[in-house]
């Protein structure tokens, strides 16, 4: 695909009488694994809320594989192929894994069927428990979620954003909280996902998002501050002292 | 033994007790049990759709006696105002209960927690004064009684009527437990899954695409239908309507037989609705006081068993089934079924 696969134009959001998008201008290119920076309260989750249609955004317009998705519901976002994991680990606590992974992909082939029997429904099924595999979660697939570790939510959540097949994945900070070996483990997934799904991550671990992000999007005080290659922004004295400087010396 | 098929043992026992319930409980305790036991299991779809709503979708509703409600006017106003017969005004009944909860439900369901349970009640008020001051279709404060008209009727000398006692229960057990089935066939499936995921996490559900609203909407109907067909055989089963039936107290009642018999849990309705009529029957006359009783046993419940009694039952199961399992197996490691 030709053209940015997210293009996010003069978008604002006001909370009262504080902006916490003030004019965000930015795009996100298919092909390339795109990475949000900036210190706390910089919008970034703000942006990722009203791209995903969970905060309408008080002016600017979101367009999506080239649709103004703006005004869509959350839904709707989903569906079109935008998906997206959540800075508060959000997953569905009372049900078990595989049945967490089930329902995201059931939800493709709909879901208003009454009569039919979710044992029977064999494209959910197939995709939970290839899910299962590829997450290495199977040994957890009848354990409630609730009773999981604080990573292997976190690897629930990118599964379930997977079986949703999107075209875009926006993941808000996938590994804060894990360990180091947990660390390395998503930091490899999320790489090798890059290769099939075009991902937009928000990360404060600078050395990984270096490591495997080809653009940068540096936010500060609610508007993009700067942006370009890992390279460019690492020369950028105005993202070195707004924020890599007195951030991560 | 698999806890699955414990409970496929249970089910069986349940239901040879309740097709041989108008035998067996005469010889047991008093042939008026019988009608008590069916009014119970009627009772029961009212507690089973706060469940399904509740249950399974999150949304607790202190209005469910609205649709109960519109399917016993529409039977007796049927009946009586409008000379229908058996089938045309159970119908009538069960079609006015769906179509106010589409109405209300489309309102109610934009709002959660106490903002919809506040909803519901408000509902269920306007109705309920309506009903009381709407004499000339409703009967008012006096109610509505009709005479019964047959289910079945064949040339002159043959007609099938609830006015035979057996015929009455059999019906009756034959339609609960149809709702029963129906209920256990869409939980069953991906909407009841739908539903499941709503009441786990409202926004996560519609990050994967469910569109939330429409699938509260449809539990909201669905409910409102299993209540609906539950006023609709009171009813008949007391060939009379009344608007003290709608009153929030008798929502409020259903609230309570849900929860003790375990939300989320498909029979626990039936279990939480026949301890409490039971208590009611047994105690009410004696000590007019019983009420505290339930009270108590709320309490405890929610504190000690947030699940109810069917999820006491089903933590039991699990426990037999698993020493079952470490009995047969020897301890070679077969793991969990
Ligand atoms: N729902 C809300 N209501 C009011 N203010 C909000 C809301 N959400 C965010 N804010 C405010 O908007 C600003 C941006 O918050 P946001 O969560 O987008 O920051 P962030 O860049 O994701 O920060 P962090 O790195 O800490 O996650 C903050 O000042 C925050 O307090
Ligand atoms: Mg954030």
């Amino acid at each position: 695909m030709s053209g940015p696969i997210l293009e996010i134009a003069d978008v604002e959001k006001h909370f009262g009488g504080l902006a916490a998008l003030g004019g965000v201008n930015a795009t996100v290119e298919s092909g390339r694994l795109t990475a949000i920076i900036g210190p706390n309260g910089a919008g970034k989750t703000t942006l990722f809320n009203v791209v995903t249609g969970i905060l309408a955004p008080s002016a600017g317009t979101i367009r999506f594989l080239g649709r103004d998705i703006t005004r869509s519901s959350v839904h709707e976002i989903s569906r079109l192929g935008l998906a997206r994991t959540l800075q508060i680990k959000s997953v569905f606590h009372g049900l078990t894994v595989r049945e967490n992974l089930w329902i995201a992909a059931q939800s493709r082939e709909g879901v208003f069927k009454p009569f039919a029997n979710a044992k029977t429904c064999r494209r959910a099924n197939e995709q939970a428990d290839a899910l299962l595999e590829e997450l290495a979660l199977t040994r957890l697939a009848s354990q409630q979620a609730a009773n999981l570790s604080y990573g292997d939510v976190a690897l629930l959540e990118i599964g379930i954003a997977l079986a949703t097949e999107p075209k875009l994945l926006l993941l808000d900070e996938p590994i804060c909280g894990m360990g180091p070996a947990e660390t390395e483990r998503t930091v490899e997934k999320i790489r090798e996902l890059s290769k099939r799904i075009d991902i937009v991550i928000i990360e404060h671990d600078i050395e990984v998002v270096f490591d495997i992000s080809d653009d940068i999007i540096v936010m500060a005080l609610g508007r993009v501050l700067a942006r370009g290659t890992p390279a460019e922004i690492s020369e950028n004295a105005e993202v070195r002292s707004a924020y890599l400087g007195d951030d991560d010396a | 033994m698999t806890a699955a098929a414990i409970n496929r043992l249970g089910l069986a026992v349940f239901a040879l007790f309740t097709l041989a319930a108008p035998w067996l409980l005469p010889l047991v305790v008093d042939g008026f049990w019988v009608d008590i036991y069916s009014e119970m299991l009627i009772w029961s779809l009212l507690a089973a759709s706060v469940n399904l709503l509740f249950g399974y979708v999150g949304l607790l509703s202190f209005g469910q006696a609205l649709f109960f409600g519109m399917g016993m006017y529409g039977v007796a106003i049927g009946v009586a105002k409008l000379g229908l017969g058996f089938w045309p005004a159970f119908g009538l009944g069960v079609v006015l209960a769906t179509a106010m909860a589409a109405v209300a439900g489309a309102l109610a369901v934009r709002l959660t927690w106490h903002y919809f349970a506040i909803i519901t009640v408000v509902f269920s008020l306007i109705f309920y004064f309506t009903a009381l001051s709407w004499k000339p279709l409703t009967g008012g404060d006096d109610g509505l009684s009709f005479s019964m008209p047959p289910m079945l009727a064949l040339g002159d000398d043959w007609e099938l009527s609830l006015t035979d006692s057996t015929v009455q229960y059999y019906f009756i057990i034959l339609v609960v437990g149809a709702c029963y089935a129906l209920m256990g066939v869409i939980l069953k499936s991906p909407l009841g899954w739908a539903f499941r995921t709503v009441r786990e996490n409202a926004t996560r559900a519609s990050l994967i695409g469910l569109n939330v609203y429409l699938i509260r909407l449809t539990a909201f109907i669905a409910a409102g239908f299993i209540a609906g067909v539950a006023g609709a055989l009171f009813a008949f089963f007391g060939r009379y309507a009344s608007a003290s039936y709608m009153f929030y107290h008798v929502s409020g009642e259903a609230v309570v037989w849900a929860i003790i018999g375990g939300a989320g849990t498909l029979l626990g309705p039936v279990v939480g609705t026949s301890l409490l009529i039971v208590l009611r029957e047994e105690l009410s006359h004696a000590w007019e006081h019983y009420l505290i009783l339930v009270g108590v046993i709320v309490i405890l419940v929610v504190i000690f068993a947030p699940r109810g009694l069917g999820g006491v039952w089903h933590a039991l199961v699990r426990r037999v089934a698993r020493a079952a399992d470490e009995d047969a197996g020897g301890g070679d490691g077969e793991g969990r079924s």
